[in-house]
Formats: C-alpha cells, structure tokens, sequence
C-alpha cells in the first residue's frame, strides 16, 4: 500500500490480473485468426433492385412474413452514413424485426456520392430522387400513398416531402429526426448536441469554403465530428473496449460490425451539405417554414397524415427536444411520440430498444392500415 | 510470453499513439526553426511573393512558447501522480499507470479532427517545384499556419488535460481521506476515465475550443485551396483539366440530368392519366389483416 493514496494494488493482484488480460489476449487472438470478411457482413437481409437513377437505387426486401401492413413502407436513411445501420446483423435488425411483423418494406440506397455530385442539392434528393422512388413505388403496387420511415437526416428528407406532397404520403414514421436543429439548447446536456453547437461556430463563409475546397463534405470529416462528440470512447476504442470483448464471439462480431458501419462513411455531396449546414443547422429554417425546396417553403402544418415520432432519450446527436419540437407544428391531430432508451445508434442496434422499435413501429403502421 | 509482458504489451498500445504525437511536435519544433533560421539568414523573398502578414515566425513562435510551458507543467503533474501511485508497488503497474496518465495518450485519441482535416489537406508533396516560387510560399505559408493553428487547439486540449489530472488527484486524495480502496487497475482507470470524459466535454462547449478548431478548419482549408491552385498551375501547363474546369463540367451534367428527371417525371405524369392503375405485385386476395 501507498501512503497517502487509496491504491491498493498489491503485487500478487497485478500478476492475476495481467494473467486474465493475457488469457483473454491469447483467446481473441485465437478467435481474430478464424474470423473471416463474411463472418462480419452487415445488411444481409435479402433484397431486390427495382429501380435506379444516377447512384440512386430502391430495394425491396423479400417478405419473411404475411403481410399485415397493406400499404408499403419506404426506409429513407440519410447521406450521413448509410442504411445499413438498420440492417446490422441478424439478431439486431430493424428491418428483419419489420419484416417478420409483415409489413412490406423497400429501402432507398444514395449509393456513393462523388466530387461528381458536388452540384446536388437536398431539392435533387428531396423532390427529386426521392419523388421518384415514391412515384415507383406507388406504381409498382397501384397505390396512390406510401408509408415513409426516415432516419435521422433521411427523416428530414420525409418530413419536407410529406409537406410538399402530402397527397402521396399515408403515414409517416420518423427515427432521431431533428426537426429544430437549435433544440440542443432546451436540455443542454454535457456532451450531447456537439454538432449543432460546432455548426453554429462556424460562419456560413467558413462552409462555403469548405466546400470550395473539397467539393463535398467529406465522409472521415464528418467520422471524426462524430468521434469527438466521445472523447473518452474514441480514446480507449481500439485498446480497452476491444480488449473488453475480444474473447467473446458474439460481442467481437459485434463490435466488428458496428465498425464495418462506422468505416462506410460516405460524402456528402457539397451544394446539398451547405444547405444542411448553412439552412437547417446555422439558420433553422425548417422549424420556421422557411427551408426552401425547389422554390417552395416547406410548411410544417401541411404534414397532415398521421406521424409517428420516436427518438432515443440518451440521443447526443440529434437530441430529444431537437425531435420533439416537431410536435408542435404538424397538420395532423393524429401525432405520437415514442421515447426509446439508448442513444443515436443504440435505438437500433441496442438489445432493448430495438425489438421495442420494429413491434412499435408496425403495430403503429397496422393500426392505420 | 508472461502476464508481466502482457501488461507492458497494454501499457505500450497505450502510449504508442503518445510517443508518435511527442515525435511530431520536436519535428515540428525542429522544422519551424529551422525555416524561421533560413528565412532570417537568406533574406525575405521579394514583396510580391511573399506577404509577411500570412507567414507568422513570431505567431508560431509564441504558440509554441505556450504550448511547451503547458507541456511542461503537464508530465510533471503525469508523473508525480503516476509515481505517488506505484511507489512500493510491482514495477509494472507503475509503468502502465505512468503510460495511463502520461499527456501525450490524451492527445492520441482527441486529435481526430486536427488529423483528418491535416491528411485531407497534406495531399501529395511539392518539395520540388521550387521554380514556383509565388505558389509554392502561399503553400508553405498556408502549411505554417495549421501548424500554428494546430498547435493552438493543443494547448486548448492541453490544458483540458491539467484540469482532469488535477480533479483525478483531488478525488484520489479524498478516497484516501474517507479510506476508501482502490484496488485494481481497472478501478483506477474507471475513475480516471469518468474525471477525463467530464473535462473534455466541458472543454469542448468552450469559446477558446470551438474558436481554436474553427481556426484550424479555416487554415486546413487555406492550405487545400493553395495547394489546389499549384495543382492547376501544373494542369495548365500541361494541357490537363483543372479541378475548375472539371467541376463546370459535372455541374452542367448535374443540370442536364436534373432536366431529363423534370421530362421523365412530366412524361410519366401523362402516361399516369391515360393509363389505369398497375396491379399491386403478388397481391393476394381479400383483405390485408391488421395486427
């Protein structure tokens, strides 16, 4: 024992200790050596193109069900990340649980944005792409409506169509959506809502630049805005979590996978990202009807079909009061909130929460049927 | 290989990203006075090429200066914590505890941005085209002041650093006083990251944070469109496109094919109210249930 301090680490407890550590060293070294690439693949529920535009192309997943959900759902993910997130592994799928709940379920991919694509606009992929994965869709099955499921940045995608088209859209669910992107400051909880505060330190030139220079914003940009925003996870990442899980089958592929995902970053394409950043994260125009698509102000009280709004209570990306305000504003009385344990991430691939989300969301999607 | 080689293994994958970072600063040091040597002896270049306002000997200087007293004060602090920990103790534990709180680990794993924004910015090396020599001392001007600006956002994160070590040994110091034990290294660690995780984050909701990183941003960005302009001096030269050229060309693409989409979409609407609606795909008969 040390004088003065409270360390008692006596020698014979450091030897059991780096004795276990080198046990478990010694067995993850064993499993690292077995684990092949397609022992950590991601989106591996089945699915079939459609239709593509551009990079642009629209899935439909093979039913693993009857179906109990007569109009079809429409997942529309983001151009931060992918949609793979929610389709990471077997046992922690949205779109497996949604699927074995029978409710038919097609997928957008933006595919890989390149400085090519620096001149897209959200009006491209809003009113564009996506109007006309809608207008595939609604083809392809005879229906006037379609369900829309956004996530994250995607849900802002679905939150401006359904108020410039709400004829064409049935329900819509929206996952860790910010709608005020200045809500960070109602809780303004240590650590969550970095983003949004590191946006607005920036001035509208300083993004413009950005973009001059590297013509898009760039996908490991955006990984290590994100890295920061867990100073401590990001330090001991690749030394002691991974040290905590390298023994054990199923937490390692875990882990593997979730990285696969984190590594997949693609660009975000420039003209696009400046209004992300400039519009939404620096003016906050959407939740003051004035974000603009195609000349046309996005109107939040045009959002007339029913909504279901869930966020994750521990969201340090997008924060619940971020998601919430949206609440407010909507045309429909037909409006529920679902608060989801866990973080940005964890509402989808956490053990509770998302078997919580998939039954939440289809029995909110049948009841409407 | 014995538990003993295992823990120094851990303690090594610790400080590994500490040593490169210690490494890149005294080649920075050592880099900065020797061009800050060179310039003063051959004297400055002509007006035109060169503007004393944008290169910056005293700046860099100056954040040096403070960078290296912070430095200082740091590993003090790291190692008097590390040795009232291990005095009496196996030689091991000492050494992964030093490595554990050693300052040189924060900054493996915080300068995420400073790095990405550096390797997106770094590119390829123009050593060799002095006969540049407009360009090529906007670039190298450009390069000093991320050096500079990076050096800043360290000692912001620096200091961050003093302030969690100094919170660590105030709670070590009053577990003692209510004789309480910590009794492994991974408890040790538990309390060390909460303490660091608390300061960072706190450090990070700054003024001088987020200022310091926005002025990296700005200098990261400098340094890019510079070395994008000697990019397409040599285009030119050459005959090839310039990333300019290139870009008119993918906006005049992006517009005519926002125009096919518009006649696409007109097209297909006409076809709509001639058409009558397409069956649903493997549509069953009867009714949908609902759950």
């Amino acid at each position: 024992m040390t004088n003065g301090t409270p360390v008692h680490i006596k020698p014979e407890q450091a030897i059991s200790e780096a004795a276990a550590l080198g046990e478990k060293i010694a067995r993850g070294v064993a499993l690292f050596s077995k684990l092949r690439d397609e022992d950590v693949a991601i989106a591996t529920t089945p699915k079939d193109e459609i239709w593509r535009q551009d990079k642009v192309s629209l899935h439909h997943y093979r039913p693993l069900a009857d179906k109990k959900v007569a109009t079809p759902v429409l997942i529309v993910y983001g151009l931060i990340g992918r949609y793979t997130m929610a389709d990471l592994q077997e046992d922690r799928s949205l779109v497996r649980n949604l699927l074995k709940l029978g409710v038919d379920l097609y997928v957008v991919d933006w595919g890989n944005p390149s400085r090519a694509d620096r001149w897209l606009t959200l009006d491209d992929y809003i009113d564009g792409y996506l109007g006309d994965c809608i207008a595939a869709l609604s083809e392809r099955h005879g229906v006037g409506k379609v369900n829309l499921l956004g996530i994250c940045e995607g849900g802002v995608f679905t939150t401006c169509y359904a108020a410039l088209h709400p004829q064409t859209v049935k329900g819509m669910v929206l996952t860790i959506t910010p709608i005020d992107f200045h809500g960070d400051t109602v809780e303004n909880r240590l650590g969550h809502g970095f983003i949004n505060l590191w946006t607005r330190s920036l001035t509208p030139e300083d993004v413009d630049r950005l973009i001059e220079a590297y013509g898009n914003l760039p996908g490991e940009f955006m990984g290590s805005v994100f890295s920061q925003m867990t100073p401590m996870r990001t330090l001991m990442k690749y030394n002691l979590d991974l040290l905590e899980v390298v023994d054990d089958d199923k937490k390692f592929l875990n882990f593997l996978r979730m990285e696969k995902w984190l590594a997949d970053r693609p660009h975000h394409p420039g003209e696009a990202a400046k209004q992300w950043l400039k519009d939404l994260y620096q003016d906050n125009k959407l939740i003051n009807d004035a974000f603009m698509i195609n000349g046309q102000a996005v109107n939040l009280a045009n959002i007339t079909m029913p909504v279901l709004n869930v966020f994750a209570k521990d969201d340090h990306i997008i924060p619940p009061a971020t998601s919430q305000a949206l609440g407010a504003k909507v045309g429909t009385k037909d409006y529920t909130e679902l608060a989801l344990p866990g973080g940005h991430v964890g509402v989808f691939v956490g053990g509770k929460s998302q078997a919580l989300l998939g039954s939440a969301i289809a029995n909110w999607l049948a009841e409407r049927s | 290989m014995t538990p003993f080689d295992y823990m120094k293994a851990m303690a090594e994958l610790w400080g590994r990203g500490g040593q490169e970072f210690a490494a890149a600063q005294q080649n920075f040091f050592a880099n900065a006075a020797k061009a800050a040597g060179q310039e003063s002896a051959s004297g400055a270049p002509s007006a035109g090429a060169f503007d004393p306002q944008v290169f910056d000997p005293q700046g860099l200087t100056q954040a040096n200066r403070a960078f290296a007293k912070l430095w200082s004060s740091a590993i003090e602090m790291s190692q008097t914590i590390s040795r009232n920990m291990q005095a009496g103790e196996s030689p091991v534990v000492g050494e992964l505890l030093g490595k554990i709180f050693n300052p040189c680990g924060w900054f493996s794993g915080t300068d995420g941005m400073d790095q990405a924004l550096q390797r997106m910015a770094e590119g390829p090396r123009l050593a060799d085209m002095w006969d540049t020599e407009r360009k090529m001392l906007t670039l190298f001007n450009a390069w000093t002041a991320l050096r500079r600006r990076s050096l800043e956002h360290n000692t912001v994160m620096l200091e961050a650093w003093l302030q969690a070590a100094g919170k660590f040994a105030k709670d070590l110091n009053e577990k003692a006083d209510r004789k309480e034990v910590l009794g492994s290294c991974r408890e040790i660690l538990a309390l060390w990251v909460d303490t660091a995780n608390s300061a960072l984050l706190e450090t990070q909701r700054s003024e001088r944070y987020l200022t310091s990183q926005r002025e990296i941003l700005k200098a990261s960005i400098d340094l890019r469109l510079a070395q994008q302009e000697m990019a397409a001096f040599y285009s030119e030269m050459f005959g090839y496109p310039t990333r300019e050229e290139l870009d008119d060309v993918h906006r005049v693409v992006t517009e005519l094919r926002r125009e096919v989409r518009k006649l696409q979409r007109a097209s297909r609407d006409v076809q709509k109210k001639e058409m009558p609606p397409a069956k649903a795909p493997g549509a069953r008969k009867g009714r949908s249930t609902s759950l």
